[in-house]
């Protein structure tokens, strides 16, 4: 453990960058958007009821006091309640990150599983068409912007071939008691093929790509050499010394990319409909619906802050030869 | 000093050109430039111009509604009559339909007047009436001009008897035709204000009704040979008017007017309508089953006893005139209408929007923005990126964890709220579309700019420069800087890509520039309107377009990257 000292300054800088996080977007929130008493309450609404809103949402205290009571109720753990739903805003959240993670893990999930074997093919069989046209697929699906492959699978699948639904989680109407009772349900597993395959096709470039990358890398150490030498089967040269080598580029890129899934992808969960972070983070702001929309960006910049310092972490164990510092 | 660090930086160019992807990167992003560039010359219009066309079209009433048939030319039909196996239409510049059984054919008439009203009597004897006083009448077979000493547009004719047909038009113009010696007499008005009658029918007691501009109606006696106002309970400008073999009777006009009588004897009464469009003919039948043809496709019908309702139609072009024979009932037109939701012709190669405007100019002019805020976004964040991570990645220390710890704030904040926020903010903007992709782009270049500057300033020759006595600022934008260029190159075409999806991703969620063309805006509309599902051409070129265009330039960083790691270079 000779290196807590970095690890506990690491994890105090993380939280910093938290708190710089809410504070900015606290005071961006309430000097930048509208009122929320102007985008919530329809017309009709004399100025004394707007004032009693105003009081309801703590909005009539002077800015400091706001941000005081913000910070300690963060603190603490309470998020607030929603303008919008005027409902508490944890209940919202966990519901919504819940379905943008099995959405984006179940896509993460696939375009690892395919695209780190197949870097590792590509890389073997470099040079040749395969190579090139394995290159040329990955970068045309990292090229084409997702909510239009999402629109254009919706118009194939949903729409000429009837095959699949398009649009929500589960068809409606449905009754589910809980998240699981929610998603154990094979209508709910027609629901994710469309949008999953769409986000795992996009994200399919980049571990294909690193992987062919580094074990061209790794094909020049000396220790392949060595197993060459020793007469070791090119297969076995490749899965056994290669790859395991070159998994370490490709096992970050995953921690990142898990990192960001908890913002989702806006334009995917726009396109299917899918209730998401992503999609509720976007209303949130349109809305001026303050707590809710502080609340999701928190959450998002958690995951991705704590999965980067992860990552450095990790980097250093699988890596001995990165040290520190 | 400078040209090695010049040289360097060129040697990609060099490298680029031997890897055949990078090369067709190149080709295409070329291609896609000159779009850009000469996007006026390559579209074939405006791209917020809105498309009107006129048409001969004919809609065929089905059990399914009124559904389009093959279109009879460019110039729409105003008028039509019928009897006994043959119908007659007319239209616009002097255009003639004969239609005998399914059989359309055009005649060739010595005319180039809009044709607005034909009347035709059971034994085949046809009068043509239009703009400028044109005046054609066919007795036998052949078809004669009649000249006349009248200057207004003549817009109705209605047969009086065998000999003779009653003719209106502008300015309350009333004229009977005599068709033995081919002599036109004017008829006193009971008005004189110089109002435009616009149909005439003859009823069934022999004398003829006349309607016009606000609500006019006249009625014409043969016996006595003159004409008195009458009054059918409506002020609105009435376009047509027919009345049944019994008598029953319809007369239509602007704001979806319908005023029908039972019988003979019946009153005029105003029908309840089911949309306030302009009506522009109507035809009815004893036992009062009826339609109504008017604007923006509109066609009412009615069944005996029941209230007029909207039918479906295929197309929103604006009807002008209706015939109703033994085979069935057709719809004719069209005035200039928005053509909308067209899919792709010889006109139109890519089809046009919900707007009525061409996609393919658009897409053309699409490519303007994505290339200004890819290559302007890039070059921005690689000079934000580079900066900071040379200054944090030399100076070590406090700088460079304030600097990594900002960046660690910048990948906390998802990039399309913040855009909206910013959009909210200000207003929507180019500069604010730039803004935004350049402010949460630069983190990933000044990491990477980071890593290579802790290696190179371990190096030997950066040592050697701090001992000659160089200052920070030359080592590190003299030293350190051209050795980092290969990676800032690689950098900044992955940017451009990234920067181009993302300006897709803004003006798809609607906060892109307002009243710009973007293939992302192309997509927003797409999306907005609903029609995409059916529309299939308005999604697949802005799509393309970014594909290609980031594809393009993700083929050429690939090959940077081979200068950038020499070790990904083929070998053998």
């Amino acid at each position: 453990m000779r290196n807590s000292g970095y690890l506990i300054r690491r994890f105090l800088q993380a939280l910093l960058a938290l708190f710089i996080i809410a504070t900015l977007l606290f005071f961006l929130f309430r000097l930048g958007l509208p009122d929320p008493t102007t985008v919530l309450v329809s017309e009709g609404l004399s100025p004394e009821q707007r004032e009693d809103v105003r009081r309801q949402f703590g909005l009539d205290l002077p800015l400091w006091n706001q941000y005081l009571i913000f910070l300690q109720n963060t603190l603490t753990g309470d998020f607030g309640t929603s303008f919008h739903y005027r409902a508490p805003v944890s209940e919202i959240i966990w519901e919504r990150l819940g379905n943008t993670l099995v959405l984006m893990l179940a896509a993460i999930f696939v375009s690892y599983g395919i695209g780190v074997p197949l870097g590792a093919w590509l890389s073997w069989r470099r040079g040749s068409s395969v190579d090139s046209w394995g290159i040329f697929f990955g970068l045309m699906f990292r090229s084409a912007p997702m909510f239009w492959t999402g629109m254009i699978s919706i118009l194939i699948f949903g729409v000429w071939l009837e095959w699949l639904p398009t649009s929500g989680m589960r068809t409606l109407p449905y009754e589910a008691t809980g998240f699981w009772d929610k998603i154990l349900t094979l209508d709910f597993l027609r629901h994710l093929i469309l949008p999953a395959m769409i986000v795992a096709l996009f994200y399919l470039g980049s571990p294909l790509l690193i992987m062919r990358n580094t074990m061209l890398e790794v094909y020049g150490e000396d220790f392949i050499e060595m197993a060459r030498a020793k007469g070791l089967q090119e297969r076995s040269v490749l899965f056994r010394h290669a790859a395991r080598n070159a998994l370490l580029p490709v096992v970050t890129q995953l921690a990142v990319t898990i990192g960001l899934a908890a913002g989702g992808q806006v334009v995917v969960e726009v396109v299917f409909s899918w209730p998401g972070l992503g999609r509720e983070i976007l209303n949130a702001v349109r809305t001026s619906d303050f707590p809710l929309a502080q609340a999701c960006f928190l959450i998002m910049a958690t995951f991705v802050i704590f999965l980067n310092l992860l990552v450095d972490i990790l980097y250093s164990t699988l890596d001995p030869r990165v040290r520190l510092s | 000093m400078i040209s090695p660090a010049l040289k360097e930086a060129f040697a990609p160019l060099r490298l680029m050109l031997q890897d055949r992807l990078a090369v067709v990167g190149l080709i295409v992003l070329t291609m896609i430039f000159c779009m850009a560039l000469f996007a006026p010359m390559i579209a074939s219009q405006d791209p917020f111009a809105i498309n009107e066309d006129e048409d001969g079209s004919v809609l065929l009433r089905t059990d399914d509604g009124w559904l389009l048939q093959p279109s009879l030319g460019q110039v729409a039909l105003n008028d039509t009559a019928s009897r006994a196996g043959e119908d007659l239409i007319v239209g616009r510049q002097g255009s003639l339909w004969t239609r005998t059984a399914d059989n359309w054919e055009r005649v060739d008439l010595p005319v180039i007047a809009d044709l607005n009203g034909v009347a035709m009597t059971d034994t085949g004897s046809a009068i043509i009436v239009g703009g400028d006083g044109a005046l054609l009448l066919r007795t036998g077979t052949d078809w004669e001009v009649v000249t006349t000493d009248q200057t207004v547009a003549l817009n109705s004719v209605a047969w009086v008897d065998d000999e003779t047909a009653l003719i209106v038009g502008q300015d309350e113009t009333i004229l009977r035709f005599d068709v033995t010696d081919k002599s036109l007499s004017p008829l006193n008005s009971p008005l004189g204000r110089g109002m435009t009658l616009n149909a005439v029918a003859k009823d069934v007691d022999g004398t003829v009704l006349v309607v016009g501009e606000r609500g006019v109606a006249m009625r014409y006696d043969p016996a006595s040979d003159a004409v008195e106002l009458v009054r059918l309970g409506s002020s609105r400008t009435l376009e047509d008017l027919h009345i049944a073999s019994s008598g029953t009777a319809l007369a239509i006009g602007e704001r979806g007017t319908l005023i029908r009588r039972d019988g003979p004897d019946g009153k005029w009464t105003v029908d309840k309508t089911p949309d306030s469009r302009g009506l522009m003919a109507g035809w009815i039948d004893d036992a009062g089953r009826g339609y109504a043809v008017g604007r923006n496709g509109i066609i009412m019908e009615r069944a005996p006893e029941q209230d007029w309702i909207l039918a479906s139609t295929e197309s929103e072009r604006h009807l002008r005139t209706i015939l109703v024979n033994d085979a069935g009932a057709i719809a004719l037109g069209s005035d200039k209408f928005v053509v909308r939701f067209a899919s792709p012709s010889a006109a139109h190669w890519f089809g046009t929007d919900h707007l009525g405007r061409d996609l393919f100019s658009r897409s053309m002019y699409g490519s303007r923005i994505a290339l200004l805020v890819g290559f302007l976004g890039a070059t921005l964040v690689m000079i934000i990126g580079t900066n900071v991570g040379l200054v944090a990645g030399f100076y070590r220390g406090k700088t460079d964890t304030i600097l990594m710890r900002t960046v660690d704030v910048m990948y906390g904040i998802p990039f399309e709220p913040f855009a909206l926020i910013l959009v909210l903010l200000f207003t929507p903007s180019l500069g604010i579309v730039i803004l935004a992709v350049s402010l949460l782009t630069w983190r990933t270049t000044a990491r990477l700019i980071r890593a290579q500057v802790l290696s190179l300033r371990e190096r030997p020759f950066i040592k050697a420069a701090r001992v000659a006595g160089a200052s920070d600022l030359r080592i590190m934008y003299l030293h350190i800087l051209p050795n980092v260029m290969p990676l800032v190159f690689l950098e900044l075409a992955i940017t451009v890509g990234v920067a181009i999806i993302a300006e897709a991703t803004l003006s798809f969620l609607g906060l892109g520039p307002p009243q710009s063309v973007s293939w992302g805006g192309i997509l927003h509309d797409a999306r907005l309107s609903g029609a995409w599902r059916t529309a299939w051409w308005w999604n697949l070129p802005p799509g393309i377009f970014i594909m290609m265009t980031v594809l393009s330039v993700f083929f050429i960083s690939r090959s940077l990257e081979l200068v950038a790691n020499p070790r990904l270079r083929a070998r053998r």
